[in-house]
Protein backbone atom coordinates (compact mmCIF):
# COMPACT_ATOMS: atom_id res chain seq x y z
CA UNK A 1 0.00 0.00 0.00
CA UNK A 2 3.00 2.22 1.40
CA UNK A 3 4.68 1.10 -2.16
CA UNK A 4 1.71 2.03 -4.50
CA UNK A 5 1.51 5.18 -2.78
CA UNK A 6 4.62 5.95 -3.44
CA UNK A 7 4.71 5.12 -6.87
CA UNK A 8 1.21 7.48 -7.66
CA UNK A 9 3.33 10.56 -5.59
CA UNK A 10 6.00 9.55 -7.82
CA UNK A 11 3.57 9.62 -11.01
CA UNK A 12 2.14 13.11 -10.22
CA UNK A 13 5.44 14.64 -9.89
CA UNK A 14 6.55 13.48 -13.52
CA UNK A 15 3.00 14.39 -14.82
CA UNK A 16 4.05 17.68 -13.19
CA UNK A 17 7.35 18.29 -14.40
CA UNK A 18 5.94 16.95 -18.17
CA UNK A 19 3.66 19.83 -18.28
CA UNK A 20 5.62 22.39 -16.41
CA UNK A 21 5.64 25.08 -18.99
CA UNK A 22 2.68 23.79 -21.42
CA UNK A 23 1.06 26.44 -23.80
CA UNK A 24 -2.50 27.00 -22.21
CA UNK A 25 -1.63 26.39 -18.72
CA UNK A 26 -0.86 28.47 -15.85
CA UNK A 27 2.86 29.68 -16.36
CA UNK A 28 4.96 27.51 -13.21
CA UNK A 29 5.33 29.96 -10.75
CA UNK A 30 8.46 31.28 -9.32
CA UNK A 31 10.64 33.62 -6.72
CA UNK A 32 14.03 34.43 -8.11
CA UNK A 33 16.43 37.64 -7.10
CA UNK A 34 17.63 40.22 -9.44
CA UNK A 35 20.97 41.40 -10.47
CA UNK A 36 20.54 44.18 -7.48
CA UNK A 37 19.35 41.87 -4.98
CA UNK A 38 15.94 42.55 -5.32
CA UNK A 39 13.39 39.32 -4.76
CA UNK A 40 10.92 38.87 -8.25
CA UNK A 41 7.77 36.62 -7.79
CA UNK A 42 5.90 35.58 -10.58
CA UNK A 43 2.78 35.53 -8.43
CA UNK A 44 3.11 39.31 -7.59
CA UNK A 45 3.07 39.64 -11.30
CA UNK A 46 -0.17 38.74 -11.91
CA UNK A 47 -2.42 41.11 -13.53
CA UNK A 48 0.62 41.97 -15.81
CA UNK A 49 1.81 40.51 -19.49
CA UNK A 50 5.24 39.14 -18.67
CA UNK A 51 7.89 38.03 -20.98
CA UNK A 52 10.76 35.65 -19.88
CA UNK A 53 14.40 35.66 -22.12
CA UNK A 54 17.01 33.25 -21.36
CA UNK A 55 20.46 35.04 -21.67
CA UNK A 56 24.05 34.40 -22.06
CA UNK A 57 25.47 37.77 -23.66
CA UNK A 58 27.98 35.63 -24.60
CA UNK A 59 26.24 33.46 -26.77
CA UNK A 60 26.25 34.42 -30.93
CA UNK A 61 22.65 33.35 -31.16
CA UNK A 62 21.91 36.33 -28.32
CA UNK A 63 25.15 38.70 -29.86
CA UNK A 64 22.86 38.55 -33.06
CA UNK A 65 19.72 40.02 -31.57
CA UNK A 66 22.18 42.79 -29.12
CA UNK A 67 24.55 43.37 -31.54
CA UNK A 68 22.17 45.36 -33.83
CA UNK A 69 19.78 46.42 -30.54
CA UNK A 70 17.13 44.07 -31.97
CA UNK A 71 16.50 42.90 -28.53
CA UNK A 72 16.90 46.19 -26.69
CA UNK A 73 14.56 47.59 -29.31
CA UNK A 74 11.36 44.62 -28.30
CA UNK A 75 12.24 45.56 -24.35
CA UNK A 76 12.28 49.23 -24.77
CA UNK A 77 8.78 49.06 -26.62
CA UNK A 78 6.78 46.32 -24.90
CA UNK A 79 7.82 47.32 -21.16
CA UNK A 80 6.67 50.92 -22.56
CA UNK A 81 3.58 49.04 -23.19
CA UNK A 82 3.61 48.25 -19.48
CA UNK A 83 4.50 44.84 -19.97
CA UNK A 84 7.08 43.26 -17.65
CA UNK A 85 10.52 41.64 -18.97
CA UNK A 86 12.58 39.11 -17.32
CA UNK A 87 15.89 38.22 -18.44
CA UNK A 88 16.78 35.21 -16.73
CA UNK A 89 20.65 33.62 -16.60
CA UNK A 90 20.19 29.78 -15.39
CA UNK A 91 23.84 29.26 -15.89
CA UNK A 92 25.72 27.56 -13.32
CA UNK A 93 28.17 28.85 -11.13
CA UNK A 94 30.49 26.94 -12.64
CA UNK A 95 30.08 28.14 -16.09
CA UNK A 96 31.43 30.78 -18.28
CA UNK A 97 28.11 32.22 -18.65
CA UNK A 98 27.47 32.48 -15.04
CA UNK A 99 27.51 36.35 -14.19
CA UNK A 100 27.24 37.47 -10.46
CA UNK A 101 25.25 40.29 -9.54
CA UNK A 102 28.02 42.64 -9.96
CA UNK A 103 28.89 41.40 -13.08
CA UNK A 104 25.39 40.81 -14.66
CA UNK A 105 25.13 44.49 -13.80
CA UNK A 106 27.70 45.36 -15.80
CA UNK A 107 26.48 43.43 -18.66
CA UNK A 108 23.42 44.70 -18.42
CA UNK A 109 25.09 48.45 -18.87
CA UNK A 110 27.73 47.49 -21.57
CA UNK A 111 24.47 46.01 -23.40
CA UNK A 112 22.06 48.72 -22.77
CA UNK A 113 19.68 46.16 -22.16
CA UNK A 114 16.03 47.08 -21.25
CA UNK A 115 14.70 44.89 -19.79
CA UNK A 116 12.49 45.03 -16.34
CA UNK A 117 14.84 42.96 -13.98
CA UNK A 118 17.97 40.66 -14.65
CA UNK A 119 17.24 37.84 -12.35
CA UNK A 120 20.23 35.22 -11.58
CA UNK A 121 19.40 31.65 -11.20
CA UNK A 122 22.32 29.97 -10.72
CA UNK A 123 20.28 27.14 -9.37
CA UNK A 124 18.75 26.73 -12.51
CA UNK A 125 15.21 26.33 -10.47
CA UNK A 126 13.33 29.16 -13.11
CA UNK A 127 15.08 27.52 -16.17
CA UNK A 128 14.06 23.66 -15.47
CA UNK A 129 10.33 24.56 -14.49
CA UNK A 130 10.34 26.17 -17.41
CA UNK A 131 12.58 23.86 -19.64
CA UNK A 132 14.55 26.51 -21.07
CA UNK A 133 16.95 25.07 -23.53
CA UNK A 134 18.42 27.94 -25.33
CA UNK A 135 19.91 31.55 -25.08
CA UNK A 136 17.86 32.84 -26.10
CA UNK A 137 14.39 30.84 -25.13
CA UNK A 138 11.48 33.18 -24.73
CA UNK A 139 8.22 32.62 -22.92
CA UNK A 140 5.37 34.96 -22.91
CA UNK A 141 2.71 34.75 -19.96
CA UNK A 142 -0.51 36.79 -20.27
CA UNK A 143 -2.37 38.67 -17.57
CA UNK A 144 -3.89 36.16 -15.81
CA UNK A 145 -0.82 34.07 -15.65
CA UNK A 146 -1.07 31.73 -18.16
CA UNK A 147 1.90 30.70 -20.87
CA UNK A 148 0.96 31.82 -24.35
CA UNK A 149 4.25 31.59 -26.04
CA UNK A 150 7.08 29.09 -25.70
CA UNK A 151 10.01 29.03 -28.05
CA UNK A 152 12.26 30.92 -30.34
CA UNK A 153 12.54 34.84 -30.49
CA UNK A 154 12.03 34.68 -34.51
CA UNK A 155 12.37 32.32 -37.21
CA UNK A 156 15.41 32.44 -38.30
CA UNK A 157 17.48 29.79 -36.71
CA UNK A 158 21.25 31.65 -37.57
CA UNK A 159 23.38 33.68 -35.81
CA UNK A 160 23.50 36.79 -38.68
CA UNK A 161 22.20 40.01 -37.27
CA UNK A 162 21.55 40.69 -41.54
CA UNK A 163 18.87 37.83 -41.13
CA UNK A 164 16.12 39.96 -38.94
CA UNK A 165 14.53 42.08 -40.98
CA UNK A 166 13.46 38.99 -42.68
CA UNK A 167 12.26 36.95 -39.64
CA UNK A 168 8.86 36.66 -38.23
CA UNK A 169 9.35 38.01 -34.90
CA UNK A 170 7.24 35.16 -33.05
CA UNK A 171 7.76 37.16 -29.95
CA UNK A 172 6.13 40.70 -30.80
CA UNK A 173 3.56 39.24 -32.33
CA UNK A 174 2.62 37.08 -29.14
CA UNK A 175 2.42 40.13 -27.50
CA UNK A 176 0.66 42.27 -29.93
CA UNK A 177 -2.02 40.03 -29.67
CA UNK A 178 -1.77 39.22 -26.15
CA UNK A 179 -1.87 42.98 -24.92
CA UNK A 180 -4.58 43.36 -27.45
CA UNK A 181 -6.56 40.60 -25.41
CA UNK A 182 -6.81 37.95 -28.57
CA UNK A 183 -5.35 34.58 -28.69
CA UNK A 184 -1.76 34.01 -29.89
CA UNK A 185 -1.73 32.53 -33.11
CA UNK A 186 1.77 30.98 -33.32
CA UNK A 187 2.13 29.80 -29.36
CA UNK A 188 4.81 27.04 -30.34
CA UNK A 189 8.33 27.09 -31.79
CA UNK A 190 11.46 25.07 -31.48
CA UNK A 191 13.78 27.59 -29.74
CA UNK A 192 17.40 28.39 -31.58
CA UNK A 193 20.75 29.44 -29.58
CA UNK A 194 23.45 27.71 -27.46
CA UNK A 195 22.55 25.69 -24.57
CA UNK A 196 21.22 27.76 -21.18
CA UNK A 197 24.54 26.05 -19.39
CA UNK A 198 22.84 24.52 -16.17
CA UNK B 1 65.97 35.78 -57.45
CA UNK B 2 65.07 33.15 -54.33
CA UNK B 3 62.45 35.36 -53.33
CA UNK B 4 60.80 35.34 -56.81
CA UNK B 5 61.30 31.15 -57.21
CA UNK B 6 59.73 30.81 -53.79
CA UNK B 7 56.96 33.26 -54.77
CA UNK B 8 56.47 31.03 -57.63
CA UNK B 9 56.39 28.04 -55.82
CA UNK B 10 53.51 29.50 -53.62
CA UNK B 11 51.41 30.61 -56.54
CA UNK B 12 49.33 27.34 -57.32
CA UNK B 13 48.31 27.33 -53.67
CA UNK B 14 47.13 30.43 -53.38
CA UNK B 15 45.21 30.25 -56.74
CA UNK B 16 43.76 26.87 -55.47
CA UNK B 17 42.63 28.69 -52.20
CA UNK B 18 43.74 28.66 -49.09
CA UNK B 19 42.16 27.82 -45.61
CA UNK B 20 40.74 30.29 -43.53
CA UNK B 21 40.06 29.88 -40.10
CA UNK B 22 37.21 31.71 -38.30
CA UNK B 23 35.48 30.67 -34.85
CA UNK B 24 36.64 27.32 -34.10
CA UNK B 25 37.25 25.78 -37.17
CA UNK B 26 39.03 26.49 -40.92
CA UNK B 27 37.32 26.29 -44.13
CA UNK B 28 38.51 25.53 -48.05
CA UNK B 29 37.03 25.29 -51.19
CA UNK B 30 38.58 22.36 -52.70
CA UNK B 31 38.73 21.38 -56.90
CA UNK B 32 39.74 18.55 -58.68
CA UNK B 33 40.84 20.61 -61.85
CA UNK B 34 42.24 23.70 -61.88
CA UNK B 35 40.60 24.15 -65.58
CA UNK B 36 37.20 24.04 -66.89
CA UNK B 37 35.28 22.88 -69.95
CA UNK B 38 32.26 24.20 -71.29
CA UNK B 39 29.42 22.83 -69.77
CA UNK B 40 31.72 20.28 -68.25
CA UNK B 41 30.90 19.69 -64.36
CA UNK B 42 34.12 20.36 -61.94
CA UNK B 43 33.91 18.33 -59.02
CA UNK B 44 34.57 20.24 -55.70
CA UNK B 45 34.14 20.20 -52.36
CA UNK B 46 34.11 22.69 -48.63
CA UNK B 47 36.36 21.41 -46.08
CA UNK B 48 36.12 22.60 -42.74
CA UNK B 49 38.73 21.47 -40.08
CA UNK B 50 37.05 21.46 -36.50
CA UNK B 51 39.55 22.35 -34.07
CA UNK B 52 39.87 19.79 -31.09
CA UNK B 53 37.57 19.94 -28.46
CA UNK B 54 34.89 21.33 -30.86
CA UNK B 55 31.83 20.21 -33.18
CA UNK B 56 29.63 21.80 -35.98
CA UNK B 57 26.27 20.89 -37.17
CA UNK B 58 24.72 18.53 -39.64
CA UNK B 59 21.85 19.88 -42.03
CA UNK B 60 19.29 18.64 -38.80
CA UNK B 61 21.51 20.30 -35.81
CA UNK B 62 19.65 18.75 -33.07
CA UNK B 63 17.92 21.07 -30.35
CA UNK B 64 20.20 24.42 -30.69
CA UNK B 65 23.07 24.15 -32.88
CA UNK B 66 23.25 25.50 -36.81
CA UNK B 67 24.08 23.96 -39.86
CA UNK B 68 26.63 24.77 -41.86
CA UNK B 69 25.44 27.90 -44.05
CA UNK B 70 26.76 28.03 -48.01
CA UNK B 71 26.05 30.78 -49.99
CA UNK B 72 27.85 31.10 -53.77
CA UNK B 73 29.29 33.54 -55.23
CA UNK B 74 29.47 32.33 -59.06
CA UNK B 75 30.19 33.78 -62.12
CA UNK B 76 27.30 34.16 -64.26
CA UNK B 77 25.88 31.01 -65.99
CA UNK B 78 27.68 28.66 -63.41
CA UNK B 79 25.95 26.74 -60.96
CA UNK B 80 26.59 24.97 -57.55
CA UNK B 81 24.32 21.43 -57.12
CA UNK B 82 23.36 20.33 -53.89
CA UNK B 83 25.72 19.70 -50.92
CA UNK B 84 27.15 16.15 -50.42
CA UNK B 85 26.88 16.48 -46.49
CA UNK B 86 28.50 13.45 -44.65
CA UNK B 87 26.94 11.10 -42.34
CA UNK B 88 27.05 12.71 -39.18
CA UNK B 89 28.00 11.80 -35.50
CA UNK B 90 25.85 12.12 -32.24
CA UNK B 91 26.96 14.25 -29.43
CA UNK B 92 25.41 16.48 -26.24
CA UNK B 93 26.14 20.13 -26.16
CA UNK B 94 25.66 20.49 -21.98
CA UNK B 95 21.97 19.14 -22.30
CA UNK B 96 21.53 19.37 -25.95
CA UNK B 97 21.55 16.88 -28.36
CA UNK B 98 22.71 17.46 -31.78
CA UNK B 99 24.05 15.96 -34.96
CA UNK B 100 27.07 17.18 -36.67
CA UNK B 101 31.03 16.43 -37.04
CA UNK B 102 34.37 16.87 -35.29
CA UNK B 103 37.74 17.11 -36.96
CA UNK B 104 37.87 17.27 -40.76
CA UNK B 105 34.36 17.21 -42.62
CA UNK B 106 34.43 17.03 -46.21
CA UNK B 107 31.38 17.97 -47.85
CA UNK B 108 31.19 17.44 -51.80
CA UNK B 109 29.67 19.75 -54.69
CA UNK B 110 29.02 19.70 -58.10
CA UNK B 111 29.79 23.23 -59.86
CA UNK B 112 29.27 23.68 -63.41
CA UNK B 113 30.09 26.10 -65.87
CA UNK B 114 27.87 27.17 -68.62
CA UNK B 115 28.31 26.29 -72.64
CA UNK B 116 29.68 30.06 -72.95
CA UNK B 117 31.93 30.01 -70.22
CA UNK B 118 35.42 30.63 -72.01
CA UNK B 119 37.44 33.12 -69.55
CA UNK B 120 38.78 32.72 -66.27
CA UNK B 121 36.72 32.38 -63.24
CA UNK B 122 36.41 32.46 -59.82
CA UNK B 123 34.43 30.37 -58.09
CA UNK B 124 33.65 31.44 -54.37
CA UNK B 125 31.45 30.29 -51.38
CA UNK B 126 30.24 32.51 -48.45
CA UNK B 127 30.11 30.18 -45.42
CA UNK B 128 28.96 30.54 -42.28
CA UNK B 129 28.96 28.07 -39.14
CA UNK B 130 29.05 27.39 -35.46
CA UNK B 131 31.08 26.00 -33.54
CA UNK B 132 30.49 24.89 -29.83
CA UNK B 133 31.86 22.81 -26.92
CA UNK B 134 30.43 22.20 -23.47
CA UNK B 135 31.03 25.79 -22.33
CA UNK B 136 30.30 27.82 -25.07
CA UNK B 137 29.67 28.29 -28.53
CA UNK B 138 31.33 30.52 -31.19
CA UNK B 139 30.22 31.31 -34.74
CA UNK B 140 32.39 31.74 -37.87
CA UNK B 141 32.55 32.71 -41.37
CA UNK B 142 34.86 32.61 -44.19
CA UNK B 143 34.45 33.06 -48.11
CA UNK B 144 37.19 30.82 -49.46
CA UNK B 145 37.64 30.81 -53.03
CA UNK B 146 39.71 28.73 -55.81
CA UNK B 147 40.25 30.38 -59.46
CA UNK B 148 40.25 28.02 -62.68
CA UNK B 149 41.48 28.65 -65.82
CA UNK B 150 39.61 27.71 -69.39
CA UNK B 151 41.72 23.95 -70.83
CA UNK B 152 41.77 20.45 -70.81
CA UNK B 153 41.55 19.05 -67.17
CA UNK B 154 44.45 19.56 -65.11
CA UNK B 155 43.99 17.26 -61.75
CA UNK B 156 44.58 18.39 -58.40
CA UNK B 157 46.18 17.31 -55.07
CA UNK B 158 42.78 16.89 -53.94
CA UNK B 159 40.93 14.77 -56.29
CA UNK B 160 41.45 11.76 -54.09
CA UNK B 161 40.11 13.83 -50.79
CA UNK B 162 37.21 14.86 -53.07
CA UNK B 163 36.23 11.04 -54.15
CA UNK B 164 36.69 9.14 -50.85
CA UNK B 165 34.37 12.02 -49.45
CA UNK B 166 31.76 11.39 -52.32
CA UNK B 167 31.77 8.00 -52.17
CA UNK B 168 30.24 8.40 -48.37
CA UNK B 169 27.42 10.79 -48.97
CA UNK B 170 24.37 8.49 -48.39
CA UNK B 171 22.49 8.07 -51.05
CA UNK B 172 19.53 5.99 -51.93
CA UNK B 173 20.02 2.45 -52.21
CA UNK B 174 17.74 -0.51 -54.21
CA UNK B 175 15.52 -2.00 -52.60
CA UNK B 176 15.65 0.33 -49.55
CA UNK B 177 12.19 1.28 -48.19
CA UNK B 178 10.67 3.14 -45.28
CA UNK B 179 7.33 3.67 -43.81
CA UNK B 180 6.15 5.85 -41.17
CA UNK B 181 3.14 5.36 -39.24
CA UNK B 182 1.83 7.42 -35.90
CA UNK B 183 1.65 5.32 -32.29
CA UNK B 184 1.10 7.50 -29.91
CA UNK B 185 3.69 10.35 -29.12
CA UNK B 186 6.02 7.97 -31.19
CA UNK B 187 6.34 7.14 -34.65
CA UNK B 188 6.84 4.00 -35.39
CA UNK B 189 9.34 3.50 -38.31
CA UNK B 190 9.60 -0.18 -40.93
CA UNK B 191 12.13 -0.50 -43.21
CA UNK B 192 12.40 -2.92 -45.93
CA UNK B 193 16.45 -3.61 -46.62
CA UNK B 194 18.10 -5.62 -49.21
CA UNK B 195 19.21 -9.41 -48.47
CA UNK B 196 22.07 -9.21 -46.44
CA UNK B 197 21.57 -5.53 -44.62
CA UNK B 198 21.29 -6.07 -40.75
CA UNK B 199 19.23 -3.35 -39.99
CA UNK B 200 19.64 -3.89 -36.28
CA UNK B 201 23.22 -2.53 -36.89
CA UNK B 202 22.84 0.69 -38.29
CA UNK B 203 23.57 4.11 -37.20
CA UNK B 204 20.60 6.31 -37.86
CA UNK B 205 19.95 10.04 -37.90
CA UNK B 206 17.02 11.43 -38.52
CA UNK B 207 17.52 14.60 -41.39
CA UNK B 208 14.45 15.86 -41.63
CA UNK B 209 14.12 18.38 -38.83
CA UNK B 210 11.39 18.25 -36.19
CA UNK B 211 9.61 15.19 -37.02
CA UNK B 212 11.69 12.51 -34.20
CA UNK B 213 13.23 13.67 -30.83
CA UNK B 214 17.12 14.57 -31.54
CA UNK B 215 17.87 12.89 -27.63
CA UNK B 216 16.17 9.31 -28.96
CA UNK B 217 18.62 6.78 -30.61
CA UNK B 218 16.77 4.76 -33.25
CA UNK B 219 17.33 1.62 -32.91
CA UNK B 220 15.33 -1.27 -35.45
CA UNK B 221 14.94 -4.47 -34.70
CA UNK B 222 13.28 -7.51 -35.95
CA UNK B 223 9.30 -8.94 -35.14
CA UNK B 224 6.98 -10.48 -36.89
CA UNK B 225 9.09 -10.65 -40.24
CA UNK B 226 9.69 -6.99 -40.16
CA UNK B 227 12.67 -3.99 -39.11
CA UNK B 228 11.05 -1.65 -36.57
CA UNK B 229 11.83 1.00 -34.51
CA UNK B 230 9.72 3.14 -32.63
CA UNK B 231 10.89 7.00 -31.96
CA UNK B 232 9.63 9.35 -29.92
CA UNK B 233 8.16 12.45 -31.73
CA UNK B 234 10.10 15.91 -31.55
CA UNK B 235 7.73 17.93 -29.30
CA UNK B 236 7.91 20.46 -32.43
CA UNK B 237 6.18 17.63 -34.92
CA UNK B 238 2.74 19.69 -35.54
CA UNK B 239 -0.03 17.09 -36.44
CA UNK B 240 0.89 14.03 -38.07
CA UNK B 241 4.51 13.98 -39.59
CA UNK B 242 4.41 14.64 -43.35
CA UNK B 243 8.00 13.40 -44.52
CA UNK B 244 11.07 11.88 -43.05
CA UNK B 245 14.27 11.36 -44.30
CA UNK B 246 16.71 9.28 -42.71
CA UNK B 247 20.42 8.90 -42.90
CA UNK B 248 21.91 5.02 -42.54
CA UNK B 249 25.20 3.50 -42.04
CA UNK B 250 26.91 0.38 -41.04
CA UNK B 251 24.58 -2.85 -40.72
CA UNK B 252 26.27 -4.26 -44.30
CA UNK B 253 25.13 -1.19 -46.54
CA UNK B 254 27.68 -0.70 -49.69
CA UNK B 255 27.50 3.03 -48.54
CA UNK B 256 25.53 5.14 -45.91
CA UNK B 257 21.80 5.22 -47.66
CA UNK B 258 19.47 7.68 -47.54
CA UNK B 259 15.87 6.34 -47.31
CA UNK B 260 12.65 9.12 -48.07
CA UNK B 261 9.17 8.56 -46.72
CA UNK B 262 6.54 10.98 -47.72
CA UNK B 263 2.87 11.24 -46.94
CA UNK B 264 1.63 9.71 -50.52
Amino acid sequence: MKQLFFSAFAGLIALASVHAAEVGAPAPAFTAKDANGKEVSLAALKGKVVVLEWNNFGCPFVVKHYGPGNMQKLQETYTGKGVVWLTVNSANESSGAYLSPAAALEQTAKNSWKGSHYLIDSTGAVGKAYAAKTTPHMFVINKEGVLVYNGALDSKATTKSEDISSSDNYVAKALDATLAGKPVATGKTEPYGCGVKY
Amino acid sequence: MRTFALLAALLPLVTLGAEIHSGHASAELIVSSSTFQPSSPVQAAIRLKVDEGWHTYWINPGEGGMKLGAEWVLPEGWSAGPLGWPVPIRFKTGDLPGFGYVGEVVIPVTLTPPASATKPATLAVKLDWLTCDDKACISGDAAPSVELKPGPVVATPAVPVIEKSSALVPRPLDGFKLEVAEQGKSLLLTVTAPAGIDPSAFATFPATVQVVDASAAIVFSKSDGKWTALAPKSEYLEGPPKALDLVLSGGGLPHPALVSWSKN
